[in-house]
């Protein structure tokens, strides 16, 4: 019996290694296929009104060619490979405006923003001025791109060591003054991507949740509410790669910490206020604060009546000494000047300036700058908390590629959470003016940092771009969860985003980099191969049957020629 | 293109063995039936020695040399020679003289070899848009692959169709016949021998894609030099036998 165990052993090794060969093979001759794979992601693709923006085709099969080419080459049919590091804006810009033909750009964007890749992103490699210059050449590189209508496909990809490899072989060439075209072999980028469709009827979902107040007993008028409220979608050049972490990353996080604070005081019917407080996350900011518009018009009259204020909370994350809180009412309106008053004099506390600026709202201009516009409409005094001194263009500071997790300030989140909950905790229980701190820090109401890394760190690493948002996205869950677990009645209305905006799919595809021969080479190969399988005909013909039956071959047919005739 | 390509590197695969089929006497006297057999017997043979493969063959962890290992395979390589034993004598062939009937029978071996082993990964390889050398690469060695069959069929023949051979030349022939048997493993550590000449550092391309790497053409090369000498080893050999009876 011992003796048959070893034997059975043995067999079933030897199956498993011919297994094992069997699968190896397999392999090997899949792997022929491509030299190189890599993520790309494509540039977004959307109409105002109708009218086009972005790039507007996706599939690619094209040869690479860098930016040594030779000038006077014709480029319909070369995919220009350009690192950002290496960008130079007024080239692109020349480009993009003069409307040259071009196959097709790929950027090569610095591993540093590659949310997906976690060792490459943490690498302390670039100086602090190198990440700034970074940041300014994006910045510039998106707003280019955004607002361009751009009839080829435009894609970004993050540099790797297969991909630099094949850009420095292409530059290579390129210098030496053989371009990559069908006869001189090279690099051939292909990406096979569908057709992009528009996105109909894009959804966008607004969260709420309530933290009741202490009603008297036998009060029978509705307690005032105050709302904060931030807009959690961003919208940037590549929709795949939009994390938004200060736009509107910081005021999410803010926001969540806001309602984890309150909630705790909330719990203890001794320390509720006698406001109520409301919590909203609205979607659609890019587009003029579409969401916000629309959830304020689900309220009715009497609910929108009892609200005190509203504050929004829009960019907070990387500020060093001064914030600026935008109204649309003229400042010296009363309620404006109680609650700049309140947050001055929090803000002097804590160490830092708050400024005070005033933006007239234009109700005949579609334009919605800020969030708080969208309450000034409706009658409700409201006011945006932001670093911005300036209200943004429209789809500028919406969270685009160059506002990534690395210029973050956390202290500077920190410090506006607790500026916005002092002032608020102070008007709830009445305390304005007094030198009372209620979020003390190493008390049990103290602002929970670690809290706000992880949220953080969550939202630098999901894309949030609305219309690519489904209702059931398991970030909009995530987020509907984490308020439910500090307030109560929390809501998702979906909304639809309007029609004035459209966005195209197809974000995401592969790009294959393959190694071609040229056609000269296989024609050649063919004359070579003929050549001498003619020899070796010949040859074997001579050894093996005598030079006679080769002459004879050849004279056959004129013979048979003449007797048939 | 890559279509082109595929038809290239096809030509170069199997073009050899149809221009020796029409070029040499073998089409005037319709040996055609005896290469198909021959190729049938490869199949045979192949299955044969696949399974013992399996069955002795450890699959090393390391990619380390091991000098039995590579004994055994070229044991294994040893069955060949009994699948054309039973090739050129246990089948019945049509009224052919000896000369064309291995010529035939390795003519028939080699194609099967080829087809068995090259076209699979021509047809999935050639292909696709990425050009590599290995198709052309893989085409010259069935070129040297035709070349040492045909020999080897040669001395098969000398051994065992062919009744009075000069004493003196049988032990060379029986070496002749081994050593081409053989010629797989010889090659291999010829290649593993040339890695360590370079410096321990190529050991790494050794086993790549088809397990030679970098090295691929230079061991081509050698296969290519070697089955021409083992032909015109065999063929003075044969054309020594072939003295006396004649």
């Amino acid at each position: 019996m011992s003796s048959k165990n070893p034997r059975e052993r043995q067999m079933l090794e030897s199956i498993y290694s011919m297994i094992a060969v069997v699968f190896i093979l397999v392999t090997c001759v899949d792997l022929c296929d491509a030299a190189t794979v890599v993520d790309v992601y494509r540039l977004i693709q959307y109409d105002i009104s109708g009218v086009p923006f972005g790039s507007r085709f996706a599939t690619l099969n094209h040869h690479a060619g860098s930016l040594h080419f030779a000038p006077g080459v014709d480029l319909s049919r070369t995919v220009l490979v350009i690192p950002v590091r290496e960008l130079n804006i007024t080239f692109v810009k020349e480009y993009i405006s003069q409307r040259k033909p071009l196959g097709g750009l790929l950027f090569l964007l610095p591993q540093m923003f590659n949310f997906g890749n976690r060792e490459a992103a943490t690498e302390g490699k670039y100086q602090i001025r190198e990440k700034e210059l970074m940041k300014t050449v994006l910045a510039e590189l998106e707003r280019l791109l955004i607002h361009a209508n751009i009839p080829y496909p435009v894609y970004f990809a993050f540099e790797d060591d297969d991909i630099d490899a094949v850009l420095a072989d292409v530059k290579r060439s390129d210098v030496s003054g053989q371009p990559a075209t069908a006869t001189t072999g090279g690099y051939k980028l292909v990406v096979s991507a569908p057709e992009p469709k528009k996105i109909a009827s894009p959804s966008i979902t607004n969260i709420q949740g309530w933290l009741p107040g202490l009603k008297a007993d036998g009060d029978p008028n509705q307690l005032p509410t105050i709302a904060i409220v931030a807009s959690y979608d961003t919208f940037g050049t590549a929709p795949a790669l939009s994390v938004g972490s200060d736009s509107n990353g910081s005021g999410v996080v803010a926001l969540l910490e806001l309602a984890r604070l309150f909630s705790l005081l909330y719990s203890n019917p001794k320390t509720r206020g006698r406001y109520n407080l409301l919590f909203g996350l609205t979607s659609g900011g890019p587009y003029n604060y579409n969401g916000t518009h629309k959830w304020l018009r689900s309220f009715d009259q009497r609910q929108r009546e009892s609200i005190d204020y509203a504050i929004c909370l829009n960019s907070i994350g990387s500020w060093d000494n001064e914030l600026w809180i935008h109204v649309s009412k003229p400042p010296e309106n009363a309620f404006i000047k109680q609650i700049f008053e309140g947050f001055s004099t929090v803000a002097e506390e804590l160490g830092f300036k708050v400024g005070l600026k005033h933006k007239k709202i234009n109700i005949s201009n579609p334009r919605v700058a800020w969030e708080h516009e969208q309450f000034s409409k409706l009658r409700v005094t409201a006011a945006t908390l932001s670093e911005l001194s300036a209200a943004p263009e429209l789809l500028e500071n919406t969270g685009g590629l160059s506002d990534s997790r690395h210029f973050i300030n956390e202290t500077a989140i920190v410090r506006s959470i607790k500026l916005v909950a002092e002032s608020i905790a102070r008007h709830v229980y009445g305390r304005q003016g007094k030198n009372i701190q209620i979020f003390a820090d190493n008390t049990s109401l103290a602002v929970n940092a670690p809290y706000i890394r992880s949220w953080l760190d969550l939202l630098s690493k999901t894309p949030r771009v609305a219309p690519f948002l489904s209702k059931n996205d398991p970030f909009v869950t995530a987020l509907k969860k984490e308020l439910e677990d500090h307030t109560r009645e929390v809501n998702a209305h979906h909304e639809v985003l309007d029609e004035m905006f459209t966005l195209y799919d197809s974000t995401k595809a592969k790009l294959n980099i393959y190694q071609v021969a040229s056609v000269t080479f296989d024609l050649l190969l063919l004359l070579v191969l003929g050549s001498y399988l003619i020899i070796l005909f010949t040859f074997l013909v001579i050894t093996t049957r005598g030079l006679d039956d080769l002459i004879s071959l050849f004279r056959r047919p004129p013979s048979r020629k003449v007797k048939t005739a | 293109m890559t279509l082109f390509h595929f038809f290239n590197c096809a030509i170069l695969t199997f073009g050899p063995h149809a221009v020796y089929y029409s070029a040499t006497p073998l089409s005037e006297y319709d040996t055609l039936g005896t290469s198909i057999k021959a190729a049938l017997v490869y199949l045979g043979t192949a299955l044969v020695k696949l399974v013992c493969l399996a069955t002795f063959l450890k699959v090393s962890e390391n990619d380390s040399f091991d000098p039995y290992q590579e004994l055994l395979k070229a044991l294994i390589g040893f069955i060949d020679v009994a699948g054309l034993y039973f090739a050129l004598t246990q089948l019945t062939h049509r009224n052919i003289s000896q000369n064309h009937k291995y010529q035939a029978v390795g003519l028939g071996w080699a194609f099967a070899d080829s087809v068995l082993h090259r076209l699979a990964p021509l047809w999935v390889g050639a292909r696709g848009l990425e050009f590599t050398w290995d198709f052309i690469l893989q085409g010259l060695e069935a070129n040297a692959n035709l070349v040492l069959s045909i020999s080897l069929a040669a001395l098969g023949s000398l051994m065992w169709l062919r009744k009075n051979k000069p004493k003196t030349l049988i032990p060379i022939i029986y070496a002749c016949a081994g050593i081409v048997a053989t010629m797989p493993s010889i090659t291999r550590s010829a290649a593993h021998l040339l890695f360590l000449a370079y410096g321990s550092k190529d050991h790494l391309c050794f086993y790549l894609r088809k397990g030679l790497g970098w090295h691929f053409p230079k061991v081509v090369g050698f296969e290519l030099f070697t089955s021409l000498v083992m032909a015109f080893i065999s063929w003075q050999l044969f054309s020594a036998c072939q003295r006396p009876s004649s």
